[in-house]
């Protein structure tokens, strides 16, 4: 029984496509139940109680936080454009994700991001700062003295200033947004974890895998959530026309982010990329490191269709 | 009558600085306030501008409120309104607190014609198309000294002091500082650190103003200011203030004299300036003997106004009309400078010159600090004009604050929408510095930044070799010249940090005459 089903599930998440077919009522599969499950998938147009379902699929948020925690969520906040633009996370879902941190028992959450833009202006129209403020988070903007020169350890990133909040953090939530990128192809939550260091990013461009792998072994957050429900799907990772973006609907959680991302290319398909993890080099450099797997659809995953 | 003068003084200080403060970005695409408010009001920028560039702006009609006050009450904006006059007010008070050597210590009413020279000159070159007048405006050269000069100043100074404390982790010293700084950034002080090209130059000559007033007080407002010439010479005639000295009564103390703002002369009597005098009330409320009064009349109750001599004036207004073509002369009217990158919705270049009054406040604004001063880019003409270097920052794609700002329409208002589709410049590629063309690796942050639709950097996967003539694919940056809008966002983000892989220059601008693409 339980091998048939993982079966099931390994076809189910191949094909995103697939899987959004009218015809396919995932609503109506068995379910395991909740919190027994490592990667949860919510489709469905209330992107709130997507987040709250796909949390509470993965055993609630009481599961990654303690009471008293402070709190760092990231959402990728780098550019000035707005929701509809798929180019920064969605408000909605950072507001969820804060108000369920604070339910959880959090002593305090912050929100921020090292913007690409101007950061009051990426703040503003993200639509993020007043969301995740209204939810009860600080949303300070990372600013230059905060920075501090750590040991990362990593294979490229040796030594690199990163931001002093997520540093002391107890807890790292990242928030990213699916999206294209020109250099990467895609964008996910391994690369979200730029937002928290400074420095001359713009350097780390010519190594981008090696990179990215490092930030992520050495945050190593507790929890990732990918916003999927606007993707843009070509001209990012800022975007600039509506026409590239594309409404997915979906949320999908994990405390691993290379299934995260494995996850997160899949929504790409009819991109050109063709699923091909092997045009991601990051996937499988995070697989070596042992940061987790790609194969998102194994045991531990589950997907349902609200509303 | 002094303590009101002073009231006033102070109060459109404070709201010239306020203004001042909120000429940055407060987290609304417009913005609320009329920041630019004094410049507006200010009759030597909307006259010099009307006359360079033969255009009339409904916004001058603000300025005319001006003129007509001082037809009524003289010089009052001298001593009453302007900032730069009371920031010299404030100078000059240290000074007067020293004992005077002599009656008539500080003032030298020979030099009183210099600044009716510097209108004459200022005006005869704008009315051939020469906008000189900001330069000296106090209004324009106030806001600038302030912006590209002591803002940045002001600014590094107390965030240097702060930093040191936060770094000090010390428990409440370096929470204190944290907070303290984290709310003085985007209130008071500027969001981040600004960096001005000529800075010190500029806060220099400010200073250099400033300290004048040890020599005579309020120097600059007595004896250089144009603008002060230009109210002196419209409220000549004013009716509702003037200084008449009872011979009967004054006892020749030259107390007046030694405390009057404006070298005014109201001793002895019947030698009062009426186009000197700053209406600052000092002659009166000082007269130990009650002899002078200020007060409303038709008649005439001084006759010590300044003797211009119509020679000099002619001569001035002659030098004026023939430096104009000299400080025309310059490379940059050979060719246009590579640099010269203006803000979008900047007019043609010639006209552009003819409006912009170098008063700094799109400088101010740039949420980037990319607008810079120009010093020679432009000429002697356009030096202090704004112009982008990207290398220290960008125009930020949906931002349009410098237009907003501009109170002469040297830099149209456009909207977003149509800022956006004004080019500044172009972006190409330098592919002996391009790390992917240079050096064979992939970087891509240009591309990554490119906010123009549909991206004016575009990659290209390309076959090339290696060191060891191995293939490899790499991904090849490209510029689509009819997409880019020269924002320069690529330039400011290449990681090459001295010179960059990729150069903005002016050309193919919207407003140039040629286009290199078409």
């Amino acid at each position: 029984m339980m091998a048939t089903r993982r079966t099931f599930f390994k076809v189910l998440g191949a094909g995103a496509a697939w899987a959004l077919s009218p015809a396919t009522k995932l609503g109506s599969m068995p379910t395991m139940p909740d919190g027994n499950i490592d990667f949860a998938v919510v489709r469905g147009p209330d992107a709130a109680a997507a987040v709250k379902k796909a949390v509470s699929m993965l055993g609630g948020m009481e599961k990654f936080i303690d009471k008293g925690d402070v709190v760092f969520v990231k959402p990728n906040i780098s550019w000035d454009r707005k929701p509809e633009q798929a180019a920064t996370t969605n408000p909605i879902v950072v507001e969820t994700v804060v108000s369920l941190v604070l339910a959880a028992g959090a002593k305090k959450v912050i929100v921020a991001d090292n913007t690409c833009n101007d950061a009051r202006r990426s703040y503003k129209r993200s639509g993020i700062r007043e969301a995740a403020e209204k939810a009860g988070a600080e949303v300070p903007y990372m600013e230059a003295r905060k920075f501090i020169k750590k040991d990362l350890g990593g294979e490229v990133l040796k030594q690199w200033e990163v931001y002093r909040e997520a540093e002391d953090a107890d807890k790292i939530i990242n928030l990213p947004v699916a999206k294209h990128h020109g250099l990467s192809n895609v964008t996910l939550s391994m690369k979200n974890l730029m937002g928290l260091i400074g420095g001359r990013r713009d350097l780390l461009h010519q190594k981008l895998p090696e990179c990215i792998v490092d930030l992520t072994a050495y945050f190593k957050p507790d929890l990732t959530i990918l916003d999927a429900v606007r993707i843009l799907k070509a001209n990012g990772p800022q975007g600039s026309t509506l026409k590239d973006v594309v409404r997915m609907d979906t949320i999908a959680a994990s405390t691993d982010p290379v299934k995260i991302d494995a996850f997160g290319i899949s929504l790409f398909t009819d991109a050109g990329f063709d699923n091909d993890l092997a045009l991601f080099p990051h996937i499988s450099l995070a697989e070596k490191k042992g940061l987790g797997t790609s194969d998102f659809g194994g045991a531990g995953y589950q997907e349902i269709k609200l509303g | 009558m002094k303590n009101l003068r002073r009231g006033s003084q102070i109060i459109f200080l404070v709201f010239f600085l306020i203004l001042f403060v909120q000429t940055e970005y407060k987290g609304e695409d417009e913005l609320g306030m009329p920041v630019r408010l004094f410049l507006d009001f200010d009759p030597l920028i909307a006259l010099s501008s009307l006359l360079a560039s033969h255009a009339v702006r409904a916004v001058f009609l603000f300025s005319l409120v001006t003129v007509v006050l001082t037809v009524i009450l003289g010089r009052f904006f001298c001593g009453w309104v302007c900032p730069l006059g009371t920031l010299n007010t404030a100078v000059s008070f240290l000074r007067m607190r020293r004992k005077p050597k002599h009656p008539d210590d500080g003032n030298f009413p020979r030099l009183r014609k210099i600044k009716y020279f510097i209108l004459a000159f200022i005006l005869t070159g704008a009315l051939f198309g020469w906008n000189a007048a900001g330069f000296l405006d106090p209004i324009s050269l106030t806001i600038r000294s302030l912006a590209i000069g002591y803002n940045p100043a002001v600014n590094g100074l107390v965030r240097s002091i702060l930093d040191f404390a936060y770094m000090t982790n010390i428990p409440g010293i370096s929470p204190g500082a944290d907070t303290l700084l984290s709310f003085l950034t985007g209130t008071l002080l500027a969001f981040e650190q600004p960096v001005f090209r000529q800075m010190i130059t500029i806060a220099f000559l400010f200073s250099v103003i400033l300290g004048l007033n040890f020599l005579a007080p309020r120097f600059w407002c007595r004896y250089l200011c144009p603008l002060g010439a230009l109210l002196g010479v419209i409220g000549t005639k004013q009716m509702f203030a003037r200084v008449d000295v009872d011979k009967g009564k004054c006892v020749s103390c030259h107390t007046c004299n030694r405390t009057c703002q404006g070298d005014a002369t109201p001793f002895p009597p019947g030698s009062w300036a009426s186009r000197e005098c700053l209406v600052c009330f000092n002659c009166s409320d000082v007269c130990p003997v009650d002899a002078i009064s200020i007060h409303p009349t038709l008649q005439s109750t001084g006759d010590g106004n300044v003797d211009l001599q119509r020679r000099w004036l002619i001569t001035t207004a002659a030098a004026a009309a023939f430096s104009v073509p000299i400080v025309r002369l310059g490379e940059h009217n050979k060719r246009p400078h590579p640099d010269l990158i203006r803000p979008p919705g900047a007019i043609n270049e010639k006209k552009f010159l003819q409006r912009c009054v170098k008063c700094g406040e799109c400088m101010k604004v740039c949420l980037t600090n990319g607008l810079q001063p120009t010093l020679a880019q432009a000429g002697l003409e356009g030096l202090w004009t704004p112009m982008l270097v990207p290398r220290l920052g960008y125009c930020e794609y949906n931002c349009n604050l410098c237009s907003q700002v501009c109170p002469t329409g040297a830099i149209e208002k456009l909207t977003l929408e149509e800022k956006q589709a004004v080019r500044i410049g172009l972006a190409l590629f330098d592919k002996n510095r391009c790390i992917p063309w240079a050096m064979g690796r992939n970087c891509g942050v240009c591309e990554e930044h490119c906010p123009a639709p549909g991206k004016a950097i575009k990659f290209f996967d390309v076959e090339a070799v290696n060191k060891n003539g191995d293939p490899f694919i790499i991904k090849r940056p490209e510029v689509d010249p009819g997409l880019c809008i020269g924002c320069g966002i690529c330039e400011n983000k290449c990681p090459i940090i001295d010179i960059p892989g990729i150069r903005v220059t002016s050309v193919n601008e919207s407003r140039a005459e040629y286009m290199l693409y078409m």
